[in-house]
């Protein structure tokens, strides 16, 4: 190192004789040690994050559930609201996590379309659209006990902090049987109501994000198809 | 010509021999020398703060693993086996109560710890990585009593951990993914339990023990930061 020219230290380590723009050996060997711990760091790091984060884009597929028979679910003889509570698998590979709860309403008329005005049901989910307590019914509607939202009979925001109406089910009459098809997310619209893909409890209907129910959506349905089971709820 | 008695075993010569071996092979009398012995400004009851933190933290630890070996983060298992734990276990009660009570006193403290930094002014220069460090640990803390309270899978560590999720999902943008994150999945599930049950007992502490270590690396480093104010000796002066 005696024949380096004073002041260049960068180039003290540079063997005799090599050039002066080459890597020495330490150089060389600290940057292999970077990059192979960097490629070390990648093949353990990207699979397991992977692994990690995968969930984040499963997406729930609706399967259809059978109620019970209908005439389990008759209308109230003095006309009351008194929805009849049904218990149902959402998802059958989880059944231990997944039971929950259908709130059918027989609105004493006899239409079979789900869809129609005088449509026989309405079954409300019993998940609370403020952050997804289960909610009871009473004859003006529903209640939820953990931080007390208030619904009216069409499931619609009466009280409290819950941001749109309860969770509604496509449903059909098969074989005399109740059978739910589809969850849907649902909000007035210009007084009407208006179904969207589900929506988590405290998520408005209609920001971006990941869509949780896209399969057996009819085109008919969605996204703007709209009926009416009552008036225009006032602004709250 | 008798054989000269031995002298019999000096006990203060062997400690300081016995110490001298460890010195020599490891330093770790000088580490907790210095850790132990070291200068101080005047303190008081609000500097314990953060030893009982330790403290109780090594509480959580120790009582947490003692439970992680009957615990079954399972949905059809989770409840029964705390229920053996509290019930059946010699000692279980104690236990899980220990880690119960434990984890209360924790939050409490560390907010406790957290008014008296902020007060005595010792999150300022120079100290302003010890007051991060501590962040990323009372962030931590908080997951710790988030992903606890699920592990009892009673009706009300369900709903109420339905309602954290759902909290996480209201968030702006990210909210879905985060909730779907901390699920595992996109509703309430099997994975659910055994995801908050790792990050319970290996992830989190994982990463408090780690920053606990660099806080109090720093701590030592900095030094205790003593009372606001001039020293008493400028009061003097005036």
């Amino acid at each position: 190192m005696a024949d380096s020219p004073a002041g260049s230290h960068a180039h003290a380590h540079t063997a005799p004789g090599a050039m002066s723009s080459a890597v020495t050996r330490s150089q060389f060997l600290s940057l292999s040690t970077v990059g192979l711990g960097a490629m070390i760091g990648a093949v353990i790091g990207v699979p397991a994050t992977a692994y990690l984060l995968a969930p984040v884009f499963d997406e729930v597929q609706f399967e259809e559930a059978v109620l019970g028979p209908v005439s389990s679910f008759p209308a109230d003889p003095n006309g009351q609201f008194k929805p009849k509570a049904a218990t149902f698998v959402e998802d059958k590979s989880l059944p231990e996590t997944s039971a929950t709860l259908a709130w059918v309403y027989n609105t004493g008329k006899s239409n079979s379309d789900w869809l129609a005005s005088d449509a026989q049901f309405i079954v409300f989910s019993n998940r609370c659209m403020h952050l997804g307590c289960p909610v009871a019914a009473s004859l003006t509607g529903f209640a939820c006990p953990c931080h007390g939202g208030q619904y009216d009979k069409r499931g619609v925001r009466t009280a409290g902090p819950p941001i749109r109406p309860l969770d509604r089910f496509q449903w059909k009459i098969e074989d005399d049987n109740l059978v739910v098809t589809q969850r849907w997310s649902v909000d007035y619209v210009d007084g009407k109501l208006t179904y969207y893909p589900v929506k988590m409890p405290g998520q408005p209907v209609n920001v971006p994000g990941p869509e949780v129910v896209q399969e057996h959506v009819p085109d008919i349905l969605y996204p703007n198809v709209t009926y009416e089971h009552g008036a225009v709820p006032k602004p709250q | 010509m008798p054989l000269p008695i031995p002298a019999p075993p000096d006990p203060k010569a062997m400690v300081v021999a016995t110490e001298d071996w460890v010195e020599y092979r490891t330093g770790f009398p000088t580490l907790v020398r210095r850790f132990l012995f070291r200068s101080v400004p005047p303190t008081g009851w609000f500097h314990t703060l953060g030893s009982s933190l330790l403290t109780v933290f090594i509480l959580q630890a120790t009582t947490g693993m003692l439970l992680a070996m009957s615990y079954d983060p399972s949905p059809t298992g989770a409840y029964e086996s705390i229920r053996y734990i509290t019930d059946t276990q010699t000692l279980g009660w104690l236990i899980r109560g220990m880690h119960k009570w434990g984890a209360s006193v924790m939050v409490i403290l560390l907010f406790l710890h957290i008014g008296r930094t902020f007060f005595y002014g010792a999150y300022k220069y120079p100290r302003e990585m010890t007051w991060l460090t501590g962040s990323i640990i009372f962030l931590s803390v908080m997951g710790m009593g988030l992903t606890g309270y699920l592990l009892v899978w009673d009706q009300r560590a369900y709903w109420a951990s339905v309602v954290a999720v759902n909290i996480n999902g209201t968030a702006p943008v990210l909210g879905p993914f985060i909730s779907k994150f901390l699920l595992a999945g996109p509703v309430f599930g099997a994975q659910t339990i055994s995801r908050f049950y790792a990050l319970h007992m290996l992830m989190i502490p994982g990463l408090i023990g780690a920053m606990i270590f660099v806080h109090m690396w720093l701590v030592v480093k900095l030094g205790v930061t003593p009372w606001p104010g001039r020293p008493a000796s400028v009061e003097d002066e005036r």
